[in-house]
């Protein structure tokens, strides 16, 4: 299990984790989502150890992740910008984690050797961005880890690679138990492969739910009143939009508690439609200053 | 909770290798600049049976002596930090930063580690040019295991000291530019300080001399090394015959070599692992954020911020006087309202410069107030303290009972006297310092004119006084001062006591070294004006020289100073230089030069110089028959002077008469 709680970090009086909590539990996929700047990529690196908290604690399997070998020995990270020594092959580099990792498996290295096809004594300079990506999976793969902490992990790959890497990752979560916190922007493929989400804003995780809990949470509600009638104002919703007669309610309840505070209103039509996680985060982080902004240029 | 997963703590030999490949290119080539200079050797005793270092040991020792002393510091202060740049890069990264510390191991292990990876890029160039140099004198069988490892011990010790100094620098800052400009600072701040506090004071304070004072020159190692670790080698005088011709002749053969001082390396070697434990300490507390930081350590960020304000409102404040305010100041000493402005200016931007690099932003002058005020309250405090002599510097003469050592340059003599011998001479030259020091407007007075010089009823004399004080202080003056012949007569004023001083006999025996065996007479050189003539001197004949001149001094007709323009002209247009040799303070041989003028009466050395040869009757003329125009010059000054003196009003006071020249 990974735990974060009531994390403080501030760089120069800027404070960047305002008390962030997260709890991923063993052997889910946990999706850390958020707009630019919320922290997402300050919290990884606490979870990887390169930051040091000002508060709070951080840890990962109930140990403490600061300076702590033996537990890092079980992770595998994957930045979003991955440093590779700059004149290292894909080879050198697969030594030099071999020497760190002592669960580096050279047997599924080879293997993944198949899957990504890149030519191993190749420096990774001269590879493009996409490939070098594919390399670090082919490398933190192979560490064998228990968790794998991914940011933005899949930037820069195309799609049939993307697909391919989260096989492998999903084959490792089913096989192994790995546990799996990835931040990314790209909330469409997280819907697919997550299982828990959290979404932070200004330093601070502010839900974090399974994926069923956030969905039912949440309706999108199709309605067409009667006369052309329009929404009654005493009706709680998050937001509107009107196509023709078809009004579209965004409304935090589930389903079957917006049909029955619509039908009040006996409308010609009731119908509702289930959030995608992209129109979930942007309704969530609507109540915290993020609505869509209409620019007219 | 810490996991019990046992991973090696302090060391990853995958790391160390990869340091290793990875950074080849640096000592790869250091090694091969290095091994050039064994394998010139080897070449030239390959080819060459004749060879100066054939079957000799000792002198080839003394090689290795001579670079472990002179060239080893100056290399390993520039190599270490080309090391440390490579080993530590991963710190000034943000991306590298994340990899490395993202590894299972710990801090220590990758301090420990990436330092041994320094030390081996230090060593193997070392270890190779070594091997070769054995094997060189091997081959030229002159191979001495004595000297080989005390150079050894000589480069380890130098080695790990500039590591761990560069190591240490590594730590305080985040910046891979920086990192050469802390390194560098560290090394010669203490000097640079020195030299700039000495300059500033000099110019404010009377007397004070000396643009560096080296009190605390041990913290800029790579100059106390130069300075201190030395070569001693012994020549013996051997005689051999040719082999072909027969013919014998000397030769100096070296019979011994030590590295003196070699101590130094250990302390030095020492320090370097309690700044090795600093930087351990700081890696510890070293947050991976301060990737890309000038200063990594977040309280010494005003240390920078205020060190560098210092630094640039002494030295920019200076320049900036020199090149605005130098030409319309006034006397020796500055001018304390224009270099404070300087001094602000240039503190300002030091401030603002500072301000920029912690920030790494242009943008500082939001709220700067406060730290201009402080910048400009800091440069008033330092103006004032040094102009009011609020430490009482100048006033300060030492009490003979502190003093180890004292020397005098005054009347183109240097004298050197210690307590137990020269007592009574020390009082005396104190009763003249305290008598300078009393005099201290009078002397500012007039000084401070232009052509001070230039005026009728002055002369002008020198007098540098050094009192050499137990435990390694050292107090060093320098006056210029105005000399009048009202003065002269008049008894207390610094010009008398000097006078009485330097024309007393113990001062003249002192001037010629007059059964002084320290000083042994080795030369000197005689030249006749009237012919455009020049002699040099063998030992014998500055002896007997000095022996005549002794008889003239006993006889009174040598060694009275003349003091004043308008007394010269009647000496002998000849000039008689004698040198001796003496032992310095550090050991090594040192020589001294002393100038006789000669006037009539001096028969005694007159008559010797004719037995040498030198001159004749004929080379007998005086300045004044030789440059009548001159004279005249003199005559005409001589009889202003005395005018000038005879209109002087003379006012009455508590302590004396206070003499006013009226010289328009």
């Amino acid at each position: 299990m990974i735990e974060v709680k009531n994390v403080v970090k501030r760089f120069d009086g800027f404070t960047a984790l305002d008390g962030a909590s997260l709890s991923v539990p063993t052997g889910s996929v946990y999706g850390l989502v958020g707009p630019n700047g919320a922290g997402k990529s300050t919290i990884i690196r606490h979870l990887t150890g390169i930051y040091r908290q000002d508060e709070g604690t951080v840890a990962i399997g109930g140990e403490d992740v600061w300076e702590n070998a033996g537990l890092k020995a079980r992770v595998a990270a994957i930045p979003d910008d991955w440093y590779y020594f700059l004149q290292s092959t894909v080879r050198d580099m697969m030594r030099f984690y071999k020497g760190f990792y002592p669960r580096f498996s050279v047997e599924r290295y080879e293997k993944l050797k198949e899957v990504f096809n890149i030519d191993e004594k190749r420096t990774i300079r001269r590879l493009s961005k996409g490939m070098q990506k594919q390399v670090a999976f082919w490398l933190a793969l192979s560490c064998m880890p228990d968790y794998l902490i991914l940011d933005e992990p899949v930037d820069g790959l195309d799609p049939v690679m993307r697909r391919q890497v989260w096989s492998l990752v999903m084959g490792d979560v089913a096989e192994r138990g790995t546990t799996v916190l990835v931040s990314s922007h790209n909330l469409r493929e997280l819907e697919d492969v997550c299982d828990h989400v959290g979404i932070m804003d200004r330093g601070k995780v502010l839900l974090e739910r399974s994926l069923a809990q956030l969905q039912d949470n949440m309706v999108k509600m199709q309605v067409v009143f009667r006369d052309g009638q329009e929404v009654p104002a005493d009706l709680p919703v998050l937001h509107v939009s009107r196509v023709g007669r078809i009004h579209t309610l965004i409304m935090r309840m589930n389903a079957q508690e917006a049909a029955a505070r619509l039908a009040v209103y006996d409308p010609m039509l009731v119908d509702a439609v289930p959030l995608t996680l992209e129109e979930i985060f942007i309704y969530e982080l609507g109540g915290a200053d993020y609505a869509v902004k209409d620019i007219v240029l | 909770m810490q996991s019990k997963t046992s991973f090696s703590k302090y060391f990853n030999a995958t790391l160390l290798r990869r340091n290793l490949t990875r950074f080849w290119p640096l000592w790869g080539m250091a090694s091969f600049a290095g091994s050039l200079f064994p394998l010139a050797l080897l070449v030239q005793f390959l080819r060459d049976e004749d060879f100066y270092l054939w079957n000799r040991p000792l002198d080839f020792t003394e090689m290795y002596y001579y670079a472990a002393a002179y060239a080893v510091p100056i290399v390993s202060l520039l190599y270490a930090i080309l090391c440390a740049m490579l080993v530590w890069s991963y710190l000034y990264n943000s991306r590298s930063v994340g990899l490395m510390h993202t590894l299972p191991i710990r801090r220590e292990g990758l301090f420990f580690t990436n330092f041994l990876s320094g030390m081996a890029m230090m060593l193997i160039p070392y270890v190779i040019v070594g091997a070769l140099c054995v094997l060189v004198s091997v081959v030229g069988g002159c191979f001495d295991a004595k000297g080989l490892g005390v150079t050894i011990l000589a480069v380890l010790g130098l080695s790990f000291f500039y590591f761990a100094t560069a190591t240490a620098a590594a730590f305080i800052t985040g910046n891979t530019f920086a990192l050469p400009a802390v390194y560098f600072l560290l090394h010669f701040l203490a000097v640079m300080l020195d030299w700039l506090v000495c300059t500033f004071s000099q110019g404010f304070i009377f007397g004070l001399s000396g643009s560096y004072s080296g009190v605390v020159e041990w913290l800029s190692p790579t100059v106390y090394l130069e300075n201190h670790l030395r070569v001693s080698s012994t020549y013996e005088e051997v005689f051999q015959r040719g082999e072909l011709t027969g013919t014998g002749y000397y030769t100096d053969v070296l019979t011994s070599v030590e590295l003196q001082n070699l101590w130094l390396v250990g302390v030095y070697a020492l320090a370097g692992a309690a700044l090795l434990v600093i930087a351990w300490l700081l890696y510890r507390r070293r947050r991976s954020e301060s990737a890309g930081d000038v200063v990594a350590v977040g309280w010494m960020k005003p240390v920078f911020r205020y060190g560098v304000t210092g630094l640039s409102a002494l030295l920019g404040g200076l320049l900036l006087y020199e090149l605005f305010w130098r030409s319309f100041q006034e006397g020796r000493y500055y001018e304390v309202l224009p270099l404070l402005v300087c001094m602000l200016v240039a503190g300002a931007i030091g401030y603002y410069g500072a301000s920029m690099l912690l920030a790494k932003s242009l943008r500082v002058f939001r709220g700067s107030w406060r730290g201009l005020a402080l910048t400009a309250a800091g440069c008033a405090v330092v103006c004032a303290v040094l102009h009011f002599d609020v430490l009482g510097v100048a006033d300060r003469v030492p009490e003979v009972s502190r003093v180890e050592k004292m020397t005098l340059y005054t009347a183109d003599n240097n004298y050197t006297f210690y307590p137990g011998e020269d007592e009574a001479l020390m009082e005396r030259v104190r009763a003249v310092h305290q008598a300078i020091a009393a005099d201290r407007d009078y002397i500012m007075g007039i000084t401070g004119q232009e052509d001070w010089r230039s005026q009728l009823i002055i002369g002008d004399a020198s007098f540098h006084v050094t009192y050499y004080l137990s435990g390694g202080l050292k107090v060093n003056r320098k006056y210029y001062l105005p000399i009048s012949r009202q003065r002269l007569a008049q008894e207390g004023t610094y010009d008398n006591l000097l006078d009485s001083l330097v024309n007393s006999e113990e001062m003249k025996a002192r001037r010629i070294h007059l059964n002084d065996a320290r000083f042994a007479p080795t030369g000197g050189s005689v030249y006749v004006e009237r012919r455009n003539a020049g002699y040099d001197l063998s030992s014998r004949e500055c002896a007997a020289l000095q022996a005549a001149v002794a008889k003239d001094a006993a006889a009174g007709a040598w060694g009275q100073y003349a003091w004043l323009e308008s007394d010269w002209g009647g000496e002998y247009a000849l000039s008689l230089e004698l040198s001796f040799a003496y032992t310095g303070e550090d050991g090594n041989p040192r020589r001294n030069w002393i100038s006789i003028t000669l006037r009539p009466g001096m028969d005694n050395t007159i008559s010797c110089l004719k037995e040498l040869g030198f001159i004749t009757e004929a080379d007998l003329v005086t300045n004044s028959q030789l440059y009548p125009e001159d004279t005249w010059e003199m005559e005409e000054k001589f009889a202003q002077e005395m005018a000038a003196v005879e209109s002087a009003d003379v006012i009455g006071g508590a302590d004396g008469p206070t003499t006013v020249y009226v010289t328009g």
